[in-house]
């Protein structure tokens, strides 16, 4: 038997629920999972490696058979999600069935970083080298982003890249990209998109602050705990750093940063953004998924 | 007498050659952990260690606080910080502060300015200057007196 997981037509952030809705449900009985992407019209960095982070659940559950992935059909669709290196992580996770093209290398220049897994601090080094190569040009031209916040971007990145590696207790992905957001702002975002499905914040700080909340742990209280103030699983006072740096650095050039891990979601929203600031009791999703907005300086330049 | 520590040089030395970002934790432990072994080695021939990050791209939080902070804690020696960017001092100066410690960077004309927490700055100017390591300027800033 084998339970359907559709991948919504447009999916993002927002619709990023709805998935993780079909997947809990789907995954109830244990039977093989067949995620149905042939209806894909689009997908935004978040939504392909959240795509990537079920297909790394689903083989976490111990079946012996990879789950299923119909590809889109839409050859434009195809294209995108080749491009973004979608397929090539994909490849390994799912038995992917539908037309694929072959592998190109991502040389549109929307596409800054293309989907790339983040196991070891190794590969955090990669992707800052990378995106710094690929990136500063468009970030300062097209962005209008000072050169210093092109470096702050860097190290968002690296931050963000860092809690795969210390916190996830498994493997995850990255992508960058820029693109022209129409429909909510009328403006150029860059975006970085991470997910794993691994342990989870709530798993990873539960040892140092489930104490501290007692009845109110949760996952919402977790989230809250290492955004806001900053809080580490680590002893170590010098720990929880880098969301606070991130923090800093959204809220400075007017960003957003959401991140989301088992049935929560926290954001720090800018005010061109009508996004709840903490929502609870969304539908359970291994590990976290981090969403990060700069938008096109201008305007909104503090 | 100054210690020169080439921050690039021990980067590279410390993970692969061909990255030249300090960043991640791993690393920022593994660098600082070599610095202090080169600090530990002049211990008592040097007054100051100048940390040169001339050459190094970015650095993240984690970074600043595995190194920058951490030395500035322990203190081995006063610690100088040279060759930093405008984009350096974006992770490391809110490092610093949160930790409430300060650094001492020199800039390229050679006066100090420090960095992190102001009253943490202050005292480290004024232990600076008290044991004439460091003396006022005549356009008002502060320069290190050792060469």
């Amino acid at each position: 038997m084998t339970r359907l997981v559709e991948v919504p037509a447009q999916f993002d952030d927002r619709s990023f629920d709805q998935f993780a809705g079909a997947v809990a449900q789907a995954t109830q009985d244990g039977e093989r999972l067949l995620f149905d992407a042939h209806a894909a019209e689009w997908a935004s960095p978040y939504g392909l490696v959240g795509l990537l982070a079920a297909g790394q659940a689903a083989r976490g559950t111990g079946r012996a058979d990879r789950p299923l992935l119909t590809a889109p059909t839409q050859a434009e669709v195809l294209t995108y999600w080749t491009r973004a290196g979608f397929f090539r992580e994909a490849a390994e996770l799912f038995e992917i069935h539908g037309k694929v093209p072959r592998a190109k290398a991502a040389d549109d220049s929307d596409v800054l970083l293309p989907v790339t897994p983040v196991r070891a601090a190794e590969d955090v080094h990669s992707v800052v080298s990378k995106i710094q190569e690929r990136s500063s040009a468009i970030l300062a031209s097209k962005l209008g982003l000072d050169p210093k916040a092109t470096m702050g971007f860097a190290m968002a990145l690296s931050e963000a890249c860092q809690n795969i590696v210390e916190h996830a207790g498994t493997g995850g992905w990255v992508a960058v990209q820029a693109y022209h957001w129409r429909r909510k702002l009328a403006k150029r975002v860059v975006v970085i998109a991470v997910a794993d499905a691994g342990v989870g914040f709530r798993h990873s700080l539960e040892p140092t602050q489930s104490k501290r909340f007692g009845a109110r742990w949760s996952d919402a209280a977790a989230l809250e705990a290492a955004l806001i103030q900053g809080v580490s699983r680590f002893r170590d006072p010098g720990r929880g750093q880098g969301l606070a740096g991130i923090r800093r650095y959204v809220t400075r050039w007017e960003g957003k940063i959401a991140i989301r891990s088992g049935t929560a979601r926290i954001a720090i929203v800018p005010r061109w953004d009508d996004d709840v600031p903490l929502r609870d009791g969304l539908p359970a999703f291994p590990g976290a998924q981090v969403l990060i907005i700069i938008p096109e300086q201008g305007s909104t330049k503090p | 007498m100054i210690q020169h520590i080439d921050v690039r040089a021990v980067l590279q030395e410390s993970v692969s050659g061909v990255y030249a970002d300090l960043v991640t934790r791993p690393t920022g432990r593994v660098v600082r952990e070599r610095i202090e072994r080169a600090m530990a080695a002049a211990q008592g021939d040097a007054a100051i260690a100048r940390i040169d990050f001339t050459g190094v791209g970015c650095i993240d939080y984690s970074c600043a606080d595995e190194i920058v902070a951490k030395l500035s804690r322990s203190r081995p020696a006063v610690l100088v910080l040279t060759g930093i960017s405008d984009a350096h001092r974006e992770a490391i100066d809110p490092v610093l502060a949160g930790h409430r410690l300060a650094a001492l960077i020199e800039r390229r004309d050679g006066t100090l300015e420090a960095v992190g927490a102001p009253e943490a700055a202050a005292r480290l100017l004024a232990d600076l200057v008290s044991r004439r390591l460091a003396a006022r300027t005549p356009g008002g800033t502060f320069a290190l007196t050792l060469a």
